[in-house]
């Protein structure tokens, strides 16, 4: 599996992604992590959790009670007009840190 | 699905309650259930999917942690040891250098020496301030 501190690092822009386009509950995001990565990431539940509080207290998300599931109430997360902001903006940095990352990357066999 | 609340409870045992720890657990068995009735409806059985599910959860630390009651719970509590090493190095200097000028005036009341030990008793409370000051 992938050294997982670099993608650590990322987790929040990641999460962000994911319920930027659509509003999401935990085991979704996990689930679609998962699913999109082919199982060469999986994110811990406990991970999950804890980018949550952090976005949340910076406030690039917030949560709402939406439909049952198994007789239960589920937390789905939507993202907030500063989180959209925030998210182009980690996007430009990655880019950015891409291209100088590959400068010393590439080209090696 | 009882197995799932005892291991959150166990989880969150040593976190002080408050509002926002009984959300993030709400949350969390909420999320742990969904996943374990995906995985059976994977074909999976129910204790197999239980314990799939505990062992994927990962370390409960970082979230403690994102609830912020530990750190600060922590400092707290060494600045008040600090506050009382501090309350005690001033009593415990003032009672010697009571002690001393009393020997002094009784003893030897031409000669004035108390001041010296006076100065070095008092790098006792001195080097307890600065400790606690560096803590707060």
């Amino acid at each position: 599996m992938i050294r997982s501190d670099i993608i650590r690092g990322h987790l929040e822009s990641i999460i962000l992604r994911l319920i930027y386009e659509n509003d999401q509950y935990g085991y979704e995001i996990s689930k679609q992590i998962s699913l999109r990565t082919e199982n060469r990431y999986q994110i811990k539940e406990a991970t999950l959790y804890a980018v949550f509080q952090r976005l949340e207290k910076k406030g690039l998300i917030e949560s709402y009670y939406g439909n049952m599931s198994h007789g239960g109430k589920r937390k789905y997360y939507r993202i907030t007009t500063l989180g959209k902001a925030y998210l182009k903006e980690t996007v430009k940095e990655w880019r950015e840190t891409k291209e100088i990352i590959d400068l010393f990357m590439e080209g090696l066999d | 699905m009882k197995k799932i609340k005892n291991h959150v409870d166990e989880l969150f045992k040593d976190t002080p309650n408050s509002e926002e720890k009984e959300t993030i657990k709400q949350e969390i068995y909420q999320n742990l259930e969904e996943k374990v009735y995906d995985l059976m409806a994977q074909g999976k059985e129910e204790e197999d999917a239980i314990n799939k599910a505990i062992v994927e959860f990962g370390n409960i630390d970082e979230i403690k942690s994102e609830l912020g009651v530990y750190n600060i719970d922590k400092d707290v509590r060494r600045i008040e040891k600090a506050k009382i090493d501090l309350n005690f190095s001033i009593w415990g200097s003032i009672l010697i250098i009571a002690l001393m000028i009393f020997v002094n005036m009784y003893y030897s009341p031409s000669t004035i020496w108390f001041v010296y030990p006076t100065f070095a008793i008092l790098w006792w409370p001195l080097i307890m301030f600065y400790r606690w000051r560096k803590l707060k």
